[in-house]
């Protein structure tokens, strides 16, 4: 059992704030993910939690007990670093019985725990080495090993899988949520990839500036993003974001102007600033000339790049912004226009259709999917329509 | 494959060489002087390497000199103890600055490396009326602390090169898996930086060891005198006699210890243990 509240923590460092106010509670047994770009302050949250950084303002509590003030090796629970911080003079026996042996367990039980764990990690054959002569992957079960031997509380993991190479990264990713499962254990895990928030966590916490942005399921900030940064952070490829505005009762894009109902149109209305509209590349359809979808928005534009990755086809065209003013997104997105006052637009089609790069293609989007942002807060205009 | 064969000893044949030279350049002089050791006095200028027949008079020459038994004791002594002091101090000046964020850290390193560079014969002569009126002139602690003056800007630097490459998420590591602060440093830091502190203090060692300097300007008697001065006083049996073959004797047994240090540690010095830790 173990359940962690967070109670408006804040983390300053000389004077700034590394994460500001965070309040949420991660249940027993959760996955739980912090996710966000680099220096967002996740790492700085995890830290707090394990006790490796003082926290300035705020509780944690655990179980219902304030820790604030507890020592990192009295809290109970493991963590594994991105460096995986293996000892080097010990070997992977060594390395893992380590944390039973300070607990003082009588020999015979730190023997059974070290060699179940081995078995469950594949690491059997490695006990008597010493790290440095153990691949990527090997390093990373040990350091896990090292985790799960202390049957604890909870598991922190902070970006475990970064050193590994894609294919090792995917492998790992399985197996950590295998792991997790069959452990139930509480698992706190810090990332900054999208894809591995998305494919393992149970919750999700998105990170901005050391300000919790929203917490949900995969689902629900997939689909229900609260802010603009949200929606563009996840995903992939990222959320097509265009300029937007209210005129006649209805939402005018540079790409056309979609109807909108009635209690939106008041909303959007009462927004003073501009309006930034967003929708995913799985939201925009090809179509072909013979045929015209009914309340779609259709865009014609040139197909600028084609990929084909086998189940997926990207086709990314650009279209003008013409009269409509440039809209600033946040910059750790990553999204910022290659060419002044025009967008590429990105859309995830059917990889049978046959496109060749240089053909004018016409696309549909789909105006129940198109989210309204207010552009300068940030904040999802649409939010309510989708409840 | 022959190409590469051919490489591979022509590779080999270069190394090959170049270590000889090199170890030649050396070790004749060494070789030398234990030759000289070895002769009797009347063989001492018979102009040939090897001595004709072996004899370890200019042993027992040396061990029965008045003078050479306590310079051995002194020289042990004194070249230990500012070791130990040097490179314990240099363990925190350096884990402190590695570790800690305070105002001054590149001022310290800097300090230490313009005393490091300043020239020791130039504060001899002060020294030496210095310690006369202090009273420190021919003691112990009067050798001592000119050798931790001069060893500690090495030693600093040594360590905290050292300290620099250890992997720090370790010692948060130990903290997590359930170590006090001191069980973390004791069990994960310290065999870390064992080999950063053999280093130094062979380094230091070796210094005080060999320093000739100080030890022949801030000594009068045997009451702190070392080995490397008290050649320098070594007379023959009789004064109508070179004592060449006794200074070759003393000089073997001054260069044994160092060389049975070295070899002793050297695994520890060369010994990578910090790789591994992470990634790469």
């Amino acid at each position: 059992m173990a359940k962690i509240e967070l109670r408006g923590v804040t983390k300053r460092f000389h004077g700034s704030e590394a994460v500001k106010e965070a309040s949420f509670t991660i249940h027993d047994g959760e996955f739980f993910i912090l996710v966000g770009p680099s220096g967002c302050g996740k790492s700085t949250l995890l830290n707090m939690i394990v006790g490796l950084e003082e926290i300035t303002e705020g509780e944690i509590r655990l179980d219902g007990v304030r820790i604030n003030d507890v020592d990192p090796k009295d809290r109970n629970m493991a963590m594994v670093f991105q460096s995986y911080a293996l000892y080097p003079h010990l070997s992977v026996r060594e390395n893992m019985a380590f944390p039973l042996k300070l607990a003082k367990l009588p020999r015979a039980e730190i023997d059974r725990r070290v060699a179940q764990a081995a078995e469950i990690l594949e690491l059997a054959e490695f006990l008597a080495r010493k790290p440095a002569v153990l691949s990527g992957g090997q390093r990373q079960r040990v350091a896990m090993g090292r985790a799960i031997v202390r049957e604890p509380k909870v598991f922190l993991l902070d970006e475990p899988l970064s050193n590994l190479d894609a294919k090792l990264r995917g492998q790992m990713r399985t197996e950590i949520a295998r792991l997790q499962r069959r452990l139930g254990t509480t698992t706190i895990y810090v990332t900054h990839d999208q894809t591995e928030a998305m494919t393992l966590g149970d919750r999700i916490a998105v990170l901005r500036r050391g300000e919790v942005q929203q917490i949900g399921t995969p689902q629900e900030l997939y689909m229900q993003p609260r802010n603009l940064f949200v929606a563009g952070f996840i995903g992939s490829p990222a959320m097509n974001f265009l300029p937007a505005r209210m005129i006649d009762n209805r939402l005018e894009l540079p790409i056309g102007s979609l109807e909108i109902s009635e209690p939106m149109c008041r909303r959007l209305e009462a927004t003073p600033g501009p309006l930034a509209a967003g929708f995913r590349p799985d939201h925009l359809q090809i179509v072909l000339s013979d045929s015209r979808q009914e309340g779609g928005l259709h865009i014609r534009g040139k197909a600028e790049v084609v990929e084909w990755l086998g189940a997926d086809l990207f086709i990314h065209s650009d279209i003008t912004l013409g009269e409509f003013q440039e809209i600033a997104l946040p910059e750790e997105l990553g999204l910022a226009p290659e060419k002044q006052h025009r967008r590429t637009l990105v859309a995830r089609v059917d990889p049978a259709t046959r496109v060749r790069e240089g053909d004018t293609v016409s696309l549909c989007l789909d105006p129940r999917h198109v989210l309204v942002f207010d552009a300068v807060s940030g904040e999802n205009m649409s939010l309510e329509l989708t409840h | 494959m022959m190409e590469s064969g051919g490489k591979g000893s022509l590779e080999r044949l270069f190394w090959g060489a170049g270590s000889i030279v090199v170890v030649a350049y050396a070790l004749i002089p060494v070789a030398w002087i234990i030759s000289l050791s070895l002769k009797r006095t009347a063989d001492l200028s018979d102009q040939r390497f090897l001595p004709s027949v072996v004899s370890f008079e200019n042993y027992g020459v040396v061990f029965h000199d008045p003078q050479f038994p306590p310079a051995l004791w002194n020289s042990m002594s004194i070249a230990g103890l500012s070791t130990l002091i040097a490179v314990l101090l240099a363990m925190f000046v350096a884990y402190a600055v590695v570790r800690l964020e305070f105002p001054g850290r590149r001022l310290i390193m800097a300090a230490a490396l313009a005393i490091a560079m300043f020239p020791p014969v130039s504060i001899i002569g002060p020294l030496f009326n210095l310690w006369r009126s202090v009273g420190l002139y021919d003691t112990w602690a009067g050798l001592i602390l000119p050798y931790i003056t001069f060893a500690l800007p090495l030693a600093i630097w040594v360590l905290a090169a050292f300290f620099r490459q250890i992997p720090w998420d370790l010692e948060k590591a130990a903290r997590v898996d359930g170590a006090t602060p001191l069980q973390a440093f004791a069990r994960v830091i310290v065999p870390l930086a064992a080999p950063g502190v053999f280093t130094a203090s062979i380094l230091v060692f070796i210094f005080a060891w060999n320093d000739f300097l100080f030890a022949i300007t801030l000594t009068s008697s045997n009451d702190a005198r070392t080995v490397p001065a008290a050649i320098a006083f070594f007379t023959g049996s009789s004064r109508f006699e070179q004592p060449t073959g006794a200074i070759a004797a003393a000089s073997v047994v001054v260069t044994v210890p160092i060389i049975l240090l070295v070899l002793m540690f050297q695994r520890r010095i060369v010994a990578g243990l910090t790789a591994g830790a992470v990634k790469g």
